[in-house]
């Protein structure tokens, strides 16, 4: 196996079709070290992107927040911008593995992974973030459903890289949430994770936005289920609709962490939880 | 084979090695350190905690060619020739061990923690080291050895 550690994005992108189906690209390495550790991977080519300069910066531009994709899962969480404006993403990069893997994982690593157990993606969905990705052929902006496929698996071409995340700054800020649950021990991968944001007028709720990541091979976001919300307050009955309508929108996943039954018990216990909470502020 | 120079507790090394070999492995056994252990082998446990950049990481889940160009320090960098850095120190006095396995990784993270917070609170102590695990369950030592060392002692 060789290690290449290109200077440029072009290079990286140019040593990737060179080698499309003998490499394997590295960013913080949690994973692609643990995956060649067990065997699951061998590749010729290791193309590291940790020498391409510039691709760690979190900053705002026009309005929205861009983190570059080899920000640090803690950085990411530490970030005083990610804290005041997203507080559900800084809630979901803290709750990731440990001080460790948060200095070392990356945010493009872990969507490139496409991971289910993860917690990232379920916010990032929520709150309509964009992946910036870039290939031979130029640069394109991918929504989080248009970017995950499923198990492991991306809509990503051979050639292209994940150069970042933009995510619109919204003009009043909602409350926002992410919950994750384990239902095993403290440093084990989410059973369930929901991402949650929403607006109130007085007491009535003027937008939901609503994710579960972890239980289900991609994060799902039901928009029907999310509008029952809009135009009314979030009672309890109301609350507990939308916690069936998910449980019983979303297929969940059976693991050795937990039985899809128990998952979709879950979602729906956690979901009012997070709900009650944002509304009761 | 990679070459490659690790920087080892302020020492520069030139070696070579498969670059599939994770930073652990090449601490342990090409330089001898071996106060960095594995354990679980998959970041979980933090036997193998090493400082990279004055960071922690996962040895086990690092490859020695990432950690080319870094500042690497392993729990045999902490002493000043026979002075015990002042963390160790604090571990002895209170007995912040039984076995010893987790130790060194204890101690390394705690040293991330206080350059950081110089006065970290209990609560805060317990979310930065829950990713290091004590099978001995010196949890409470380890509490009053992290506690000593920290401006917001009571």
């Amino acid at each position: 196996m060789r290690f290449l550690q290109p200077g440029t994005l072009e290079e990286a992108i140019s040593t990737r079709v060179d080698n499309p189906e003998q490499s394997v690209i590295i960013a913080g390495g949690t994973a692609v070290v643990l995956m060649l550790q067990h065997g699951l991977i061998a590749p010729e080519v290791l193309i590291s992107l940790e020498k391409i300069p510039g691709l760690d910066s979190i900053r705002i531009e026009d309005n929205r927040l861009h983190i570059g994709a080899l920000a640090k899962l803690g950085d990411v969480a530490d970030s005083r911008l990610v804290r005041q404006y997203f507080p559900a993403l800084f809630a979901a990069c803290a709750a990731v593995g440990n001080v460790r893997v948060r200095n070392q994982a990356t945010l493009g690593g872990n969507l490139a992974e496409a991971d289910y157990a993860s917690d990232p993606p379920a916010a990032l969905m929520m709150l309509d973030a964009l992946v910036e990705v870039k290939g031979i052929s130029g640069t394109r902006q991918i929504s989080l459903p248009d970017l995950l496929l499923g198990f492991l698996t991306t809509t990503l071409e051979p050639d292209e890289l994940i150069t970042g995340v933009i995510i619109p700054i919204p003009t009043e800020q909602p409350r926002m949430a992410y919950l994750r649950y384990n239902n095993r021990s403290s440093e084990d991968r989410p059973c369930v994770g929901i991402a949650a944001s929403a607006t109130f007028n007085d007491a009535i709720c003027t937008g939901l936005r609503l994710t579960v990541g972890a239980a289900c091979e991609i994060p799902t976001r039901l928009s029907e289920i999310e509008a029952l919300a809009v135009g009314s307050p979030l009672t309890d009955t109301r609350i507990h609709e939308i916690a069936e309508g998910y449980a019983a929108g979303i297929e969940t996943i059976d693991d050795l962490q937990s039985s899809a039954w128990y998952r979709t018990q879950m979602i729906r216990v956690h979901i009012q939880r997070v709900l009650k909470g944002l509304r009761d502020g | 084979m990679s070459n490659a120079t690790l920087k080892v507790n302020g020492k520069e090394y030139r070696l070579s090695f498969s670059p599939h070999q994770t930073l652990l492995h090449v601490l342990r056994e090409e330089l001898g350190l071996v106060g960095a252990r594995e354990g679980c082998g998959i970041g979980i446990c933090g036997s193998c905690t090493v400082l990279v950049d004055g960071r922690t990481i996962s040895s086990c889940l690092m490859l020695a060619v990432q950690a080319a160009g870094h500042d690497i320090t392993t729990v045999e960098g902490l002493a000043d020739d026979e002075k015990l850095h002042r963390v160790q120190r604090a571990f002895i006095d209170h007995f912040g061990f039984q076995c010893g396995y987790c130790t060194p990784g204890f101690i390394l993270s705690t040293v991330a923690l206080l350059a950081n917070h110089t006065n970290p609170s209990a609560e805060e102590i317990r979310e930065y080291l829950s990713g290091n695990l004590c099978r001995c369950g010196s949890y409470p030592n380890i509490l009053k050895a992290v506690m000593s060392l920290s401006d917001s002692e009571v």
